[in-house]
């Protein structure tokens, strides 16, 4: 052991590296590059894969595979296309919905789907011990609302029958033209009646669930992996190609850029923001989303209160630069709270005026060149360059300072619903494909008015469009609403958000919408 | 000795009492709760979403509910984020994994840390030592993080030789075990040295040395169970941290083991996952201590248990 040249540091490292060495020479991954085996990111551990209690985009990426709504987003983005249901019709008076379902439609099981297992689903959707997060989603059928509340207490009466076991028929209590959007909805993706229940929620069972959709559930890891096998009994299993979808869980963006350098993985769901410009298309697929990042602005605090304030400080921002200097990852700039072309609906009066005018109205609340402007707090729960874009932008223009406070999420949201923040950063992302979607959040009443925004005329023209069965006059109606929004700024919109991921070059035909819908069908590998 | 163990287990009642109490009401006291969300629930949604889980009734009762499940049948509850899953089960399922790393983990640690501090301390002040102590220092210095996907970068991408993440094959232990491992055998190098070195002055290794013993054996019998003293004391809260402490780990690598869920739950506000997790470990740094405390004065005849 005395010093001679053959030391034990060496030998240590010699050994540790023939071990490492010898790794490779074994079998790597249960699921290699080989076979139809699609391997997908998931960020999220899904908290649950019922329709009707699952919330995050994450959760519906399974679900989806595993289970088929009435209808289907259209991956075109226009209206939603035939799911289980064929084809269906609506009444003169556009209260009566009557869904004609396909007679092959089948649980994993081999039961036919019926009618009756959507008014199942629809009931318990409703029930106030499934505490579904969504159920409002389902208030349009008449008394929907009475029973979720419970001014009546029989499910019978909510506005979903089926007078034979292929025909659903759903009556409204008040037109509502986004029926199908709605119906195409997340959380209307029926449930299986015969499900074991346990204190009103399905029970998993892993190897014999309870799917209508293209796959079913083979394993689940929690935190690791969960794996969906093609499902014979699917009505268009022959146009599914892959064999697996293998979701694997990566917390966060750099992990799973490693997995996918390393080959283990097929689609992400980010590209981390340092690693943008080492890829190219068709390795990075940027996928533009109807989904609007802004500024709530807090309209009962001075000098907020002031609308010439807000307008100010919306004008003040160079969102030409902020989407192409400093996010460039394929954003667009808002100019509108509304993203265009989410259910068709363009906006029509855009923000509009320039930094001069941003001056001279701030100059006008009595702050000339920010003189006498209390320090506002711009608070966030995710650490971005863009704000602290803004915050410099306001400094130059109009001479007024912001502090940046980040926070953990649930602080961030729960100080924003409790309304104690100045300026707040926030996302809009829309349930389903309409303006009303978006729009709703702004009524006087709606609990996701963060800004506190009272205005008689907006909340009447909403609720008027959200029954108007005219499509072109509803689309005006919330033109106008939209407008008025506009005009008093009690958000500032910055930016329609973009999903950047990558793709392996084995994958094709991956389809995902701007709704951060996914479409399993045409997918399949080389 | 009995009487030592069971006293001291005694006193990890009221210790365990406060943990759980302060925890509890530390937890309902942050701002948020399971089901704040980007989009705000209707408040008759909400009302139906904190009956359901119990989360209408005066905090006091809450606690004293809770409290009476965890001490009368251990049941710590279902998830508030997991639907379908208690938290027995989730601890059940993750705590093997957490074990299984920081097993290897502490295998690396003393292995390495062991065998270079004892080489450090014979052959002190030369090449080797100094070697030693500033790979030591490194060891120390370098965080997980950093050292985590280092390693992936040149074993799993470059050269290609294990997966940059997951947990499913031996290869798959090789990389994490290591970074966790590193920092710990950097502490116990250290350790090591130094107690090695305070004992190896003794007269009694100078007896030994004049017995004509080998220097094998005066190591590895005489001045080893000495020396170790000081690694012993530190090793109860070590293995602690290296339980407890390997979110960074889990992360890097997609290990689905307890660290991971422990803090992902905090961020989710599962209150009972959260308190699940804080029993457990306060339980195991209660115990690990204890057994730290047995070992000592099994090692050292001049402590007693008192």
């Amino acid at each position: 052991m005395s010093g001679s040249k053959n030391s034990p540091l060496a030998q240590i490292l010699l050994a540790g590296l023939t071990l490492l060495a010898l790794c490779a020479c074994a079998k790597r991954d249960p699921a290699r590059a080989t076979d139809q085996v699609l391997r997908i990111s998931q960020r999220n551990e899904p908290a649950t894969l019922d329709p009707q209690l699952a919330t995050l985009p994450d959760e519906f990426f399974i679900i989806r595979a595993l289970k088929e709504g009435l209808l289907v987003p259209n991956p075109a983005g226009g209206a939603p296309l035939p799911g289980v249901a064929e084809r269906w019709e609506v009444s003169s008076d556009a209260l009566t919905w009557t869904f004609h379902l396909r007679a092959n439609a089948r649980w994993s099981t081999g039961t036919r789907v019926t009618a009756q297992h959507f008014v199942y689903s629809i009931h318990r959707a409703l029930t106030p011990a499934t505490a579904a997060p969504k159920a409002h989603l389902f208030f349009c059928l008449a008394h929907a609302e009475d029973f979720y509340r419970g001014n009546i207490s029989d499910p019978s009466h909510i506005g979903a029958s089926a007078p034979d076991p292929l025909r659903l028929v759903l009556h409204l209590a008040q037109p509502t033209p986004d029926l199908p959007a709605l119906v195409a909805s997340g959380p209307w993706i029926p449930v299986y009646l015969h499900v074991k229940l346990v204190d009103g929620k399905e029970e998993f069972i892993p190897g014999r669930d309870l799917g209508n959709g293209p796959f079913v559930v083979t394993e689940w890891h929690a935190n690791q992996h969960i794996t969906v096998s093609k499902n014979p009994d699917y009505h268009s299993a022959d146009l599914i190609k892959v064999s697996q979808l293998r979701f694997q869980s990566y917390d966060n963006g750099d992990t799973e850029e490693r997995a996918f350098r390393a080959g283990q993985l097929d689609v992400t769901l980010s590209v981390p923001f340092s690693k943008l410009g080492s890829y190219a298309p068709p390795k990075l697929q940027t996928q533009p989303l109807l989904e609007t990042r802004y500024l709530a602005l807090n309209t009962a605090r001075p000098p907020l209160r002031d609308p010439r304030v807000r307008r100010a400080l919306a004008l003040a921002v160079d969102r030409r630069a902020l989407v192409d200097k400093v996010m460039k990852g394929g954003q667009q700039l808002a100019l509108s709270f509304v993203p265009p072309g989410l259910g068709g609906y363009e906006s029509a009066g855009k923000l509009a005026g320039d930094q001069t005018e941003a001056r001279q109205l701030l100059a006008e609340a009595g702050y000339p060149g920010g003189q006498g402007f209390p320090r506002l707090e711009l608070s966030t729960w995710v650490n971005t360059p863009v704000l602290e874009a803004i915050q410099q932008m306001w400094k130059r223009e109009l001479g007024i300072e912001v502090a940046i406070a980040q926070r953990e999420g649930k602080i961030h949201l729960a100080a924003v619903k409790a309304g104690d923040f100045d300026l707040a950063f926030l996302p809009a992302i829309p349930d389903y494909a309409s303006p009303a979607a978006l729009l709703d959040e702004w009524l006087s009443s709606a609990p996701t008015n963060y800004a506190r925004w009272r205005n008689a005329d907006f909340d009447h023209l909403v609720q008027t469009a959200s029954h108007e069965t005219d499509a072109v006059r509803r689309l005006l109606l919330y033109q106008q609403a939209e407008a008025l929004m506009l005009a008093d700024l009690p958000l500032i919109p910055l930016y329609f958000n973009t999903q950047n991921f990558l793709l392996s070059p084995r994958v094709h035909g991956w389809q995902v919408d701007n709704l951060w819908n996914r479409f399993y069908q045409a997918v399949h590998l080389e | 000795m009995l009487r030592f163990v069971a006293n001291r287990l005694l006193q990890a009642i009221p210790v365990m009492l406060i943990i759980i109490t302060v925890s509890f009401f530390m937890l309902r006291l942050a701002p948020g709760g399971p089901f704040t969300a980007e989009k705000a629930v209707p408040p008759e949604i909400l009302r139906n979403l904190e009956a359901h889980y119990g989360l209408d009734k005066p905090l006091p009762v809450q606690f004293i509910t809770y409290l009476g499940k965890v001490v009368l049948h251990g049941d710590l509850g279902p998830s508030f984020k997991y639907s379908n899953r208690t938290v027995n089960e989730i601890l059940a399922d993750k705590l093997p994994v957490s074990l299984e790393l920081g097993g290897l983990a502490l295998v690396v640690a003393l292995v390495l840390g062991l065998t270079f501090g004892i080489l450090a301390a014979l052959k002190r002040n030369t090449i080797f030592d100094y070697a030693f102590s500033t790979v030591g220092m490194v060891g120390i210095c370098v965080p997980t993080f950093v050292m985590g996907p280092l390693l992936v970068l040149t074993f799993g991408i470059h050269f290609g030789w294990v997966n940059a993440s997951g947990w499913y094959t031996w290869q798959d232990r090789v990389l994490p075990a290591l970074t966790l491992g590193f920092v710990y055998s950097a502490y116990i190098m250290r350790l090591t040295r130094g107690g090695m070195l305070e004992v190896l002055t003794q007269d009694y290794i100078r007896t030994a040395r004049a017995k004509g013993a080998s220097e094998t054996r005066i190591v590895l019998r005489h001045a080893l169970r000495g020396g170790l003293l000081p690694v012993v004391s530190f090793l109860g809260p070590a293995i602690a941290g290296i339980l407890t402490g390997s979110f960074v780990i889990e992360t890097i690598f997609q290990i689905p083991g307890l660290g991971r869920e422990f803090v992902n739950s905090a961020f989710n506000r599962d209150y009972t996952l959260v308190l699940g997790t804080v029993i457990l470990y306060a339980g195991l740094l209660v115990l690990l201590n204890l057994v730290a405390d047995v070992v000592q004065v099994w090692l050292n005849p001049k402590l007693k248990f008192e």
